[in-house]
């Protein structure tokens, strides 16, 4: 297992990136977009006005219709080389057009091939920068539309924090658009997504290395050596948790005060899930199902990695994401807030855990063991936020899940960053909204429905084995897992939908939809699924 | 500024095929079943169960299913209930909740299940909770006896069968201290709500233990836990060990004990009880190990063949469950199967979730089965029996009444009293097919 907390390999936080030949400078902030004037499909590139290097692909049939491509967090710091698990990374404002699965630019071909544009921007900051990535889509959109006047009709989508940047530029700009595509849309604030990457690295804290800072960064270069250290202790804590599956012994940081009450005589491994069970981190992860073991499927060997170990597995793939989300976006909000923003002083986690730690009670070694951790943390020293700082968080954007133009939303059910309950929340809210609607217009025909949200699904068993019957780590991703962890089918299929929601005013529906949907393979829309909301919004 | 693009917005006349369909999809669950029903149509109705098919939990549990199916086969055979016949859909989560909430999902999602019958585990059932609550699908006679799942706010549409947990440990403590008193007591309990519940059973019976030994769900396939058992048990010596397990940790305890040369007098909960479930666990031998210990049980012996429904579903059994040994497994899913008949006969022609909910609210307590204990339901209680009678295991791992008849102790899974009491169960239907 030795890529499970291997975040390069993960699609979190990076981005493809597209290179863009035959031009070789980018033209001065907000002056008029340089294009090659190439055949069949020509590219501009330029920049807005606040820095933001963008590019076009315009085929030359163009038929009127752009797509736009809001790119997912990026790291607004460089990241040293010798960080474990997570290694370097310089930090790029690189433009991207469109989705680039794996490094497939298939998508983009497929949508210059129909007579359609796609453009994208690098935006001007990296980090947390919805605000100022909804002003340079905004200022894109104007960008485009003076230079192929023939532009009809513009369709946004994005993936991650992109996806968040879409659904906000939807909701604010609705007129602009034709059609909005959010994919697996970040929380609708970010102290929303903050909050299960938050607790879970406090809770590692707390468990596992008193001497994790997890937030309260320092200002200035101290701060970023505060979060720099964090990434390695967190990686290197991991990857013994990792190490000690088995065993269920715990890290040698682990603080004394465990050992002094006895916590050490539970496995690391019940430990750890609970935290990922606390923070709403999925169970299933990229290699691990939480339903399958070695073996043959009657054996006690099988029934108890199933039940026992694979969760916890799950917890250790997803929550090496999550707790790289939480280092580097809250030290990222925090420099923009200026303070602590993450706060758990009045968390209940016994009562937020109350279900799962009946669901999961062979995997967290019993009630008893259950109820040990469980008031270890409730001792424990809490986390207390600044409340100018979270004022100031608060007002930087959010979405409400308002839908003004139609809409089609994807989500994998277990992807680590951003739940599949922000979409759960974002069906919820427009339901409200659509139910009104529909009682305002009540003898005029029901309101269409304009918003189709999309679920990659996992299957009841992909956990693979080798001869030794440990588990297989270098296989892809299985559906429905990681990151915005969709395949060109999938893009595509979402692509064709949002074309038809921008050509006919509305949604695709009924059977046509049906078809479409079972098409594309591990997907559901059925209306009555629902992924339970993150903790952020409920209890469940 | 940007400039306005959606110019085809409210121009277009746009007629969708499913426009109503549509519709009422987009609206919340709770309100979409009120529109449709899932699962029924004029010749059919469809039922989803999950259970252990496959893994460690699966000998014993793995018969309730088909033997329900077998159940309702022979309703079928004699018309079916109310002109339509009964479909049960199988689903195997190997007792793991992750997988019965995935194939959970696929009964009511992709199958179209209009309800769920004898669904079986704690950790399961909770597992599929919201989902269930969200689609208002109702769960019916659910195979575990945590008392947790009484809670109608909590659980609206989940009807429970067997006598809780709490139930069943008040019960125990009381037989105990009529029968065991000034006797040292140990305790191996299940540390989840199965074992919470027991001891909070015993708390109020008043029964106090020289010994607690929890074990985490599924340890007991381990010998060294097993071990840790059993030298705890040695120490403490207790005369009376109460095993509040499944079967395979009473297989389990009991092969640990005999090995260790330690004795002690048994006492096995309901759940753990089952001799043809150890034997297939343990080794056909292992059920010897059985013999002299005590049981509970709130269903006749299922080798009672002089009770009429012993008798009428073991000629059920042979017939339509492809001659399936009879044992507790077998009788409960007939039972749980007769219950279903009966409750969606009483919800009538017009059926729909509502109208079977209502129906047992409404006359769930008159149904009949083959329990000796009445069942409570009424528009305030979704718990089904509520007693037990004792009986020791023969030789052969067949439980009978100790005296020779069945001695009916009754209670709540709250602080009310343990009560001695004469069955009054209803007669068996004419043929073992409701009539009401």
């Amino acid at each position: 297992m030795k890529t499970l907390l291997n975040l390069k390999r993960t699609a979190v936080l990076a981005s493809a990136v597209l290179v863009i030949t035959g031009l070789v400078s980018i033209p001065t902030a907000s002056a008029a977009p340089l294009c090659d004037g190439k055949f069949p499909v020509q590219s501009c590139i330029g920049a807005t006005s606040d820095g933001a290097p963008y590019v076009m692909q315009v085929p030359a049939n163009f038929n009127g219709t752009v797509y736009l491509w809001s790119h997912g967090y990026r790291y607004n710091v460089d990241l040293p080389a010798a960080l474990p698990g997570i290694g370097g990374y310089k930090i790029t404002n690189t433009p991207e057009p469109g989705p680039v699965p794996g490094g497939d630019t298939s998508v983009i071909k497929y949508l210059l091939g129909k007579g359609f544009a796609v453009m994208g921007s690098g935006f001007a900051r990296q980090g947390w920068n919805a605000d100022s990535g909804v002003a340079t889509d905004e200022e894109l959109i104007t960008t485009f539309e003076s230079k192929f006047t023939n532009t009809t009709h513009v369709i946004a989508w994005g993936a991650s924090l992109g996806g968040f940047i879409t659904q906000t530029l939807a909701e604010k700009d609705a007129a602009a658009l034709s059609a909005a595509g959010p994919l697996c849309v970040a929380s609708p604030s970010v102290e929303a997504e903050l909050q299960m990457a938050g607790d879970f690295l406090w809770g590692l804290k707390t468990f596992f290395d008193p001497s994790i800072k997890a937030g309260n960064y320092s200002a200035g270069a101290a701060g970023y050596a505060e979060a720099m250290g964090d990434l390695g202790k967190v990686f290197t804590v991991l990857g013994k948790l990792q190490a000690n599956i088995a065993s269920g012994a715990w890290p040698d940081t682990t603080p004394a005060a465990v050992h002094a009450v006895g916590l050490d005589q539970v496995p690391s491994r019940s430990a750890l899930l609970l935290l990922g069970l606390m923070a709403g981190i999925p169970t299933q992860s990229a290699h691990f199902d939480s339903t399958t073991g070695p073996g043959s499927v009657n054996s006690s060997a099988y029934t108890s990695f199933a039940a026992a170990a694979s969760p916890a597995l799950a917890i250790l793939e997803n929550g090496a994401t999550a707790a790289a989300l939480a280092v580097l976006v809250t030290y990222d909000v925090e420099q923009q807030s200026g303070g602590a923003i993450f706060d758990n002083t009045k968390t209940d986690y016994a009562t937020r855990v109350a279900s799962e730690a009946t669901v999961f009670n062979a995997a967290l070694s019993g009630g008893t063991a259950t109820a040990g951790l469980l008031g270890y943390l409730a001792q424990a020293p809490r986390a207390a936020a600044n409340p100018t700082a979270v004022a100031k968080m608060r007002s930087l954007a959010q979405w409400t899940g308002k839908i003004s133009v139609p809409t089609v939303a994807m989500t994998g059910v277990a992807d680590p960053v951003t739940p599949a309950g922000d979409l759960t929340y974002m069906a919820q809210q427009y339901a409200k909204q659509w139910q009104a609607q529909h009682l305002a217009t009540l003898g005029k025909g029901r309101p269409a429905y304009d918003l189709i949200a999309l679920f990659g699904t996992t299957p009841a068993h992909y956990t693979t084995f080798d001869a030794k019957g440990a588990p297989i780590t270098k296989t892809p991703a299985a559906n429905g897992t990681n990151h915005c962890n969709f395949n060109v089918k999938q893009y595509i299929a979402v692509a064709d939908l949002l074309a038809y929601a921008s050509s006919t005013g509305h949604d695709m529906a009924g059977g046509k939809l049906y078809t479409t949907v079972r098409k594309m393979g591990g997907t559901t829309r059925d209306l009555q699924f629902a992924p339970a909301l993150p903790k952020f919004y409920a209890a469940d | 500024m940007l400039v306005h693009r959606r110019t085809k917005r409210g121009k277009l006349a746009i007629t969708f095929v499913a426009t109503a369909a549509l519709a009422i999809s987009a609206l919340p669950a709770h309100a979409v079943n009120a529109y449709k029903v899932d699962g029924v149509s004029a010749t059919t109705i469809t039922l989803g169960i999950t259970s252990p098919l496959t893994g460690a939990a699966a000998p014993g549990y793995n018969k309730v299913p088909y033997a329900m199916q077998a159940y309702f086969n022979y309703v079928n055979d004699n018309g079916g209930v109310n002109g339509r016949k009964i479909k049960l859909i199988i689903k195997d989560d190997a007792y793991n909740p992750v997988l019965a909430k995935s194939v959970t999902n696929d009964l009511v999602l992709q199958s179209k299940v209009f309800a769920l019958v004898g669904s079986l585990g704690t950790a399961e059932n909770e597992a599929t909770t919201r989902f269930i609550n969200d689609h208002n699908v109702p769960r019916l006679f659910i195979n575990t006896g945590y008392s947790g799942f009484a809670d109608a706010t909590k659980y609206p549409t989940t009807y429970t069968v067997l006598p809780s947990y709490v139930m069943e440990a008040k019960i125990m403590g009381q037989y105990i201290k009529d029968n065991f008193a000034g006797k040292s007591v140990a305790i191996i309990y299940q540390d989840d709500d199965f074992g919470a519940d027991a001891l909070k059973g015993f708390a109020v019976a008043g029964t106090k233990f020289i010994a607690k030994i929890p074990y985490a769900s599924g340890s007991q396939a381990d010998p060294t836990v097993v071990g840790k058992w059993i030298s705890g048990l040695a120490q403490a010596k207790p005369d009376v060990t109460i095993m509040f397990g499944v079967s395979s940790a009473t297989a389990a305890a009991l092969g640990g004990a005999y090995k260790a040369g330690f004795k002690t007098q048994w006492i096995l909960g309901s759940v753990g009880g089952d001799g043809t479930t150890i034997a297939t666990v343990a080794g056909p031998t292992a059920v010897g190990l059985l013999y002299g210990a005590i049981g509970a049980s709130f269903l006749p012996a299922p080798t009672d063949t002089s009770d009429p429904y012993i008798a009428q579903f073991q000629a059920i059994n042979t017939k339509y469950n492809a001659g399936a040994s009879f044992d507790n497994n077998v009788l409960q899913g007939m039972n749980t199967a007769m219950l279903t008949v009966e409750a969606l006969r009483a919800a009538g022609t017009n059926l729909t979730r509502a109208s079977l909910l209502k129906a047992i609210a409404k006359s769930g307590s008159t149904f009949a089965s083959a329990g000796f204990a009445p069942l409570g339901y009424s528009a305030s209680s979704h718990v089904g029996y509520n007693g037990y009678w004792f009986g020791s295991y023969g030789p052969t791992g067949a439980i009978k009444p100790i005296g020779g008849t069945y001695t009916l102790y009754t209670t709540d899974s709250g602080s009310g009293a343990v009560t001695q009491t004469v069955s009054k169960r209803p007669a068996m239907p004419a043929k073992g097919l409701p009539n009401n």
